[in-house]
């Protein structure tokens, strides 16, 4: 995209970062973790009442100053496919789905570690979905290491980055072991990382001691992490969107300090979402209103940060008109203000429930936003004035190069229709878009493979699997080699 | 043998190159292959390739149109050479098209016309903007076996029942098939006026005018 759509001015940025200080400053943030109070006492932090902690606005400043501007994200090959800075936008799924809409049968049930399987190499397949998150939590693993199994799959059925969540932090200590196996080390891995955590945070004000841990350890380790506090207006936070956000940001700056007291220079992921507020008749967080969008995304502008933003969630519980509706929205608006990670494609029932058909009509949106923003060229060849000349009033376009030139530089869709009614009737009967979409999904099921983990790298990530199956003390569970994920 | 010859003549369709395609067709003669040959193992499958690439959504119209015109370019360097021979293409049949009276739409016309002769059938092709008597007394003429009425406009399309009515005045039909064809006309008109056939597009329109040929 040439520019982002700016929700926010510069002046209301800067009143939200006041904000945000004076919230630190005055009020102060709970933080359950002895190495990160430490590390913010010494750096001049006032702490009271055992973890209550109350930051100068120097230390903030100091934090913004060494925290990287740009983050790029590689894929499993190396190659750097995710520049997160400026107006670069990348859309992808959302993790840890408790429910799947089956696309074969239409059945709502819960998911099993294939279909993490699947949704991975659908990701892997469709091409703009430029990451990929587990969509599903599997029920058919052992639930307190289901993390690792996601991760296993992941890692052997796609090559684009993965944004992974895990319970605890011995399952990001865990993912980032079988991440540096594939990657070929610790440096490699952190010279092109192809992998980032997503840690959510409890809210903005209490930093939960497993977050602060993940945080602390990828920032030890100098690999990204997408430090994500919670804030619910109404509950745990103001109803008001401003109030909500201030307070999440507050949150963001708290992580932002004690990474880079950890290790200046840390690369972190701050919110491109913030000031959302439950539904307060039906008490479901709801994925997709209006009222928030972009206002997180231009404070990270103004802060010049990268961010992991919305889009694609719908809060229906069908694969229906609402769906494919307010997936479009949400695509488009966050698409138009810049951010950078979005994720959530293919999330239904505010992200209870994961849709893979669902998934393959907003890669469709995706590849129609990207047209619709996509800078203009204006040039002799795409003026064409010789060519309008030599057609003239009598002529017409049909037969010339020019025209076969750049006819397929427009876009042409996939999924949606644009057949008349006989051509519509003829090909497939009549179909409906989630019809086509399921279609596209089993056929991509049906041939697309990604390029397989080499052997030895696959039986190093397996390795790690069992060897948290074993610290659960039960029987592993883990396939005696990779190959029903592949 | 010449596998390699009828494959490039193939691709020169494919391609949509009539310059290519002529080449190779003056190369064939020269290598002694017969020019009938030539058409039917070479450039007819890259054509029949196109359309079927054309149905499935995976070429656009102009390279359809393209492919056309290379084997139009083809069969007239073949045309000549037949003749001396006195071989000649199978024809399909004699159509007579044209856009009707007050319309002067023709790119649609034209591709049915460029398709119909590169597929075998003769065609007379009016042009635009053709009085309702003249298709019949053309058809009369070149003992046509069809004739196709092209309209863009709902306020045209009347003209293709004129020329309907007018094929019956002049004892034409049945025995001359009328189809026609544009973006406002559908199956129930064709129906409602007595035409014999219609097609959604330049494709479909070889499609039934073969068949209605039995051919």
């Amino acid at each position: 995209m040439n520019s982002v759509w700016a929700r926010l001015t510069q002046e209301q940025c800067r009143q939200l970062h006041n904000a945000s200080l004076e919230i630190l400053e005055r009020t102060g943030v709970r933080l359950f973790n002895d190495e990160a109070l430490a590390l913010v006492r010494e750096a001049g932090a006032k702490v009271t009442d055992g973890n209550r902690v109350r930051f100068p606005a120097r230390l903030v400043d100091q934090a913004l100053s060494t925290a990287p501007k740009s983050v790029t994200l590689h894929d499993r090959m190396g190659r750097p496919v995710m520049p997160l800075e400026g107006a670069n936008t990348f859309f992808g799924p959302g993790s840890d789905c408790l429910n799947i809409i089956d696309h074969r049968t239409g059945e709502r049930r819960r998911p099993v570690l294939q279909d993490v399987v699947e949704a991975t190499r659908v990701c892997d397949a469709l091409k703009e979905m430029s990451f990929v998150m587990s969509m599903f939590l599997p029920a058919d693993v052992p639930q307190d290491i289901a993390d690792r199994y996601q991760f296993q799959a992941m890692l052997h059925n796609t090559i684009k980055p993965i944004v992974f969540v895990t319970y605890e932090t011995a399952g990001c200590v865990d993912a980032i072991a079988m991440a540096e196996a594939v990657a070929g080390g610790a440096d490699a891995l952190r010279e092109r990382p192809f992998v980032a955590c997503y840690i959510n945070v409890t809210t903005g004000l209490l930093h939960n001691a497993d977050a602060l841990e993940k945080l602390l350890f990828l920032a030890g380790a100098g690999l990204p992490a997408l430090y994500i506090p919670v804030v619910s207006g109404g509950t745990t936070g103001p109803v008001t969107m401003a109030g909500g956000l201030a307070l999440s940001n507050a949150g963001v700056l708290v992580g932002l300090v004690i990474s880079q007291l950890k290790r200046e220079g840390a690369p972190v992921v701050i919110p491109g979402f913030g000031g959302d507020a439950l539904d307060l008749r039906t008490m479901v967080d709801p994925y997709c209103g209006p009222d928030p969008r972009g206002m997180a995304q231009a404070l990270a502008h103004f802060y010049q940060l990268p961010m992991f933003s919305l889009g694609g969630a719908s809060e229906s519980k069908l694969v229906d008109q609402q769906a494919s509706i307010e997936a479009a929205l949400d695509m488009l608006i966050n698409a138009l203000c810049g951010g950078h990670i979005m994720h959530d494609c293919g999330y239904l029932e505010s992200g209870l429930t994961g849709s893979l058909t669902q998934l393959a009509i907003c890669n469709e949106v995706v590849s129609w936003i990207r047209h619709a923003c996509q800078p203009v060229e204006i040039s002799a060849e795409t003026l064409a004035l010789d060519v309008i000349d030599q057609v003239g009033p009598d002529g017409q376009f049909l037969k010339l190069p020019h025209t076969r030139r750049h006819m397929r530089e427009r876009w042409y869709p996939i999924l949606f229709d644009r057949d008349n009614y006989n051509g519509w009737l003829a090909k497939g009967g009549g179909r409906t878009l989630a019809e086509r979409a399921a279609e596209q999904v089993s056929q991509i099921l049906a041939s697309h493979q990604c390029e397989p983990l080499g052997p030895a790298v696959a039986e190093a990530v397996r390795r790690i699997v069992l060897r948290a199956e074993a610290q659960l003390g039960r029987e592993p569970l883990a396939p005696a080699s990779g190959g029903s994920y592949a | 043998m010449h596998e390699e010859q009828f494959n490039a003549m193939r691709q020169s369709i494919v391609d949509g190159a009539p310059e290519h395609a002529s080449e190779l067709a003056s190369k064939a003669l020269e290598l002694g292959i017969a020019p009938l040959e030539a058409i039917n193992k070479g450039f007819v499958p890259g054509l029949t390739h196109i359309g079927e690439q054309f149905r499935l959504g995976e070429v656009f119209l102009p390279d359809l149109v393209m492919a056309g015109e290379a084997m139009k370019a083809a069969v007239a360097v073949l045309e000549p050479e037949m003749q001396k021979r006195g071989t000649q293409r199978e024809i399909l049949g004699k159509v007579v098209l044209g856009t009707v009276k007050g319309d002067i739409h023709e790119i649609g016309k034209t591709l049915v016309s460029t398709l119909l002769s590169a597929s075998g059938f003769q065609v007379f092709d009016l042009g635009v903007d053709v009085p309702v008597e003249r298709f019949a007394e053309k058809a009369r003429e070149v003992q046509a076996d069809i004739v196709g009425v092209s309209a863009l406009l709902t306020t045209t399309m009347q003209g293709q029942k004129s020329v309907v009515e007018a094929l019956d005045r002049h004892g034409l039909r049945p025995k001359v098939k009328v189809i026609v064809g544009g973006a406002p006309v559908t199956r129930d008109w064709a129906e409602k006026i007595g035409a014999d056939g219609y097609g959604q597009d330049a494709m479909a329109a070889v499609a039934i005018a073969r068949s209605l040929l039995h051919k």
